[in-house]
């Protein structure tokens, strides 16, 4: 055989042919693709010592028990806590995911905190009558709230503001009965764990206008036409005929009457998706007051603590009289819209923001201090909407901070001249003397009364996993329910009602997200909207194309997605700072052609 | 005519042998264990079991290959005679350095397995997934293919496991398809947490 050219290129090709009945082709097609996960720059836990250690989460009021899988100290997965009674071992896909937040790449990781600290020094030794110095809590109720309240009594006309509260907690084990104004009872509303346990035993009546998650698993969704929920509202009080409001409402008349009904036929409850609305003053119309929707009494505080701030709404503080706002954003909660803030302020006001993000009210302020992130700051959580008895439980950091982090509590108590002490264990000491309620300890799932246990094992428990639980005592009516509902206004100007398309839990998220929720919702960002067909028909409005989303507060650019999914009359936006800087309390828009 | 045929076939037996003989010893990078320990002589002559050291912590997790404190519970001082006790004492023991066993099924970074799951719950057999090491006098090599980081106990020791069988080996059709056939769920977040 001679070796020509051509018998060169057989021998390559039998080659070739012999080599795709072997396993090695295929075997470095899978290597390759197994080679390509461990590229550099690929993060990679710690390999050593494996161990479990309990914290809370912090990233909403819920507040669910975590047990953290540790690896050499390094929290690398995330569960809940099975023996805990409220979240019942449920988490949610952000609280799956809270580990990555320290490492965010977007998260703020300085500020100038000495300028800042003398800026605020120098605004306060300078103020002119009646200027006030305020902190802004966004989640009150935590122990660190307490503390600003302090500080804020500690100042000369201090300000505690605090965003609406609701003044009550819901037992849904209770009702037979949910009637829903857009509250997103499965989408984080309460306690994840608690609400699908309780699912079972209660009926869901959804009102809203687009088929949200919720809307989608209750039991009767009644598309109501946007902006008319106070018309419904009155029908079901009895304030208006249910003719008048199935003609404002869109809704069938047998539909609004099956509501009245089963709202008559036992225990309900009705919920609105602003806590605070005045929608939930129905509830006094249904006896629910003392039965699903009661009072809840407060963890103890030390006695020296009784002199505190109270609670203002920004609202009530006097316009331009604020010379110094301190703001605690360092964790997601009740935003409250910077056209809301911005008229209190004093012209040469200073504004400080503990965040970690950047996305919120650091874009106003002027000092941008870095706080840290869940799971790095040794806090408390307080009471879910959804909790009937008062509960204390601290989120115990798993990782040290990664960045230079403030502590808001601390320098505030610095601010005010309150002494450095450690608010977390004075309040623990102040449960445990009071000596009622339980104590509920992970590891085992025991509870154990507190009076039968010392205060120093009380504060380990505490902070190596489990929780006070308060005794349920008699319920009692919240107060503050039993005011008429609102009238329906009219929006002839701003036509479409914005209703925010996805519930996020703060400016950070993890790019596991991307695996545990739907893309479409993360994708959905500040700057664009979602119209229904028939709405982008009536403004010109292209998919994909450009135009100004108007409302009374004022005007962004964005891009439009035009979605049959979103009803008319609707404009489906991403929750987050900006849009609730741009919508305001009104909730009501105008989308034009850009 | 028949010149080319040759050139063909003999082309082909080349990738043949190249791939079914050549390429499996070459894949594989081996190393050997920092200790030749002997399962069999712990079993039988000290009548250990194996949760004696691959044990359950209290809180449900597994301790996995023993540290250097479990070894010298038992071998602060030698008890035999042999030269493997003696290099065991000698480099490890008496400078209290720790061992670097390299494991053999070692999973991915991004797997979550629960050992306590699996064996209170499950009732799995130590040996369905890890063989009769807890009958070998002495460790055999480890073969790790450089490619993927991974052990050769990952993939199956077959080298021509390319999703045709899915037993034998820890990869995660391995898994799914032991869950698949007795009925168990198997989702993503199950083990990718």
């Amino acid at each position: 055989m001679t070796t020509t050219r051509r018998n060169l290129l057989k021998f390559v090709g039998g080659g070739a042919a012999g080599a795709l009945l072997t396993p090695a082709p295929w075997r470095l097609i899978t290597d390759t693709a197994l080679w390509s996960e461990n590229w550099p720059g690929i993060p990679r836990p710690a390999r050593g010592e494996i161990h479990a250690r309990f914290t809370h989460c912090t990233l909403c009021p819920a507040g669910c028990a975590v047990r953290a899988r540790c690896v050499n100290g390094q929290p690398v997965s995330l569960a809940g806590v099975k023996p805990h009674p409220i979240s019942r071992g449920a988490l949610c896909p952000w609280g799956i995911a809270g580990h990555h937040l320290p490492y965010h790449p977007a998260r703020v990781r300085q500020g100038p905190v000495k300028e800042a600290l003398a800026a605020v020094a120098r605004a306060i030794s300078k103020r002119g009558a009646g200027e006030r110095v305020a902190v802004l809590d966004l989640r009150p109720g935590r122990t660190v709230s307490w503390t600003y309240r302090r500080a804020m009594a500690a100042i000369d006309d201090g300000l505690y503001l605090a965003p609406r509260q609701p003044a009550y907690s819901v037992d849904l084990t209770e009702a037979k009965t949910v009637v829903s104004f857009g509250a997103p009872l499965f989408d984080g509303w309460g306690t994840p764990g608690n609400v699908f346990a309780a699912r079972s035993t209660f009926r869901l009546v959804q009102i809203e206008p687009a088929e949200t998650r919720t809307a989608a698993l209750a039991d009767v969704w009644l598309p109501i036409r946007p902006g008319t929920e106070t018309a419904m509202a009155a029908a079901l009080a009895g304030e208006t005929t249910v003719a008048e409001a199935a003609r404002v409402t869109g809704l069938e008349e047998q539909a609004i009457g099956a509501v009245k009904e089963a709202i008559a036929s036992g225990p309900a409850v009705v919920l609105a998706a602003d806590p605070a609305s005045p929608l939930v003053n129905l509830n006094a119309k249904f006896h629910a007051p003392g039965h699903t929707v009661i009072a809840r009494r407060e963890a103890p505080v030390p006695d020296a603590w009784e002199k505190a701030a109270p609670a203002t709404e920004v609202a009530a503080a006097p316009d331009r009289g604020i010379r110094v706002l301190l703001i605690d954003e360092s964790l997601p909660g009740g935003y409250v819209p910077w056209q809301e803030i911005q008229p209190k302020l004093a012209p040469n006001a200073v504004v400080v923001v503990f965040s970690s993000s950047s996305e919120g009210y650091a874009r106003h302020a002027q000092y941008v201090l870095p706080a840290p992130v869940f799971p790095e700051a040794a806090e408390d959580v307080g009471p879910a909407i959804d909790t009937v008895a008062a509960v204390f439980r601290i989120a115990a950091p798993l990782v040290a901070p990664v960045v230079p982090v403030v502590n808001s509590g601390e320098l505030v108590a610095r601010i005010a001249g309150l002494p450095q002490t450690d608010p977390l264990r004075e309040r623990a000491d102040a449960i445990h003397k009071a000596g009622r309620g339980m104590l509920l300890n992970y590891a085992d799932g025991k509870s154990t009364p507190v009076k039968q246990v010392s205060a120093d094992d009380f504060w380990k428990t505490l902070n190596q996993g489990g929780c006070w639980m308060d005794d349920s005592g008699k319920r009692a009516a919240p107060p503050g329910l039993g005011r008429s509902v609102p009238c329906p206004t009219l929006h002839d100007e701003l036509p479409l009602t914005v209703v925010v398309a996805e519930a996020r839990r703060g400016g950070l998220e993890s790019p596991l997200m991307s695996k545990l929720e739907r893309e479409s919702n993360l994708r959905m960002t500040a700057n664009a909207l979602a119209i229904s067909p028939a709405d982008a028909r009536a403004n010109g409005i292209e998919n994909g194309g450009r135009c100004v989303l108007e409302t009374a507060c004022g005007r962004l650019n964005v891009v439009a997605t035009v979605d049959a999914g979103v009803p008319a009359g609707v404009v489906e936006v991403a929750s987050g700072p900006r849009m609730a800087d741009l919508c305001g309390a009104s909730q009501r828009a105008r989308v034009v052609r850009a | 005519m028949i010149g080319g045929k040759i050139a063909f076939v003999s082309g082909m037996l080349v990738a043949l042998a190249s791939g079914w003989l050549a390429f499996p010893r070459i894949l594989y990078k081996t190393r050997l264990q920092p200790v030749n320990f002997s399962h069999k002589v712990h079993a039988e002559k000290a009548g250990a079991k194996c949760e004696d050291c691959h044990s359950f912590r209290d809180d449900g997790t597994y301790a996995g290959i023993p540290t250097l404190d479990k070894c010298s519970g038992c071998h602060a001082a030698a008890m035999g005679t042999t030269a493997e006790e003696k290099n065991f004492i000698d480099q490890y023991v008496t400078p209290n350095r720790e061992p670097q066993w390299l494991s053999y099924a070692r999973q991915p970074e991004n797997v979550y397995f629960s050992h306590i799951a699996h064996v209170k719950l499950g009732h799995v057999k130590c040996e369905q997934c890890h063989g009769n090491e807890g009958g070998t006098g002495a460790l055999r090599p480890y073969q790790q293919d450089p490619i993927s980081g991974y052990s050769r106990d990952i993939w199956g020791r077959p080298v021509n496991r390319i999703a045709l069988r899915t037993e034998g080996g820890m990869k995660m059709d391995d898994c799914v398809d032991c869950h698949r056939r007795q009925g168990l769920e198997y989702s993503c977040l199950g083990c990718h947490k």
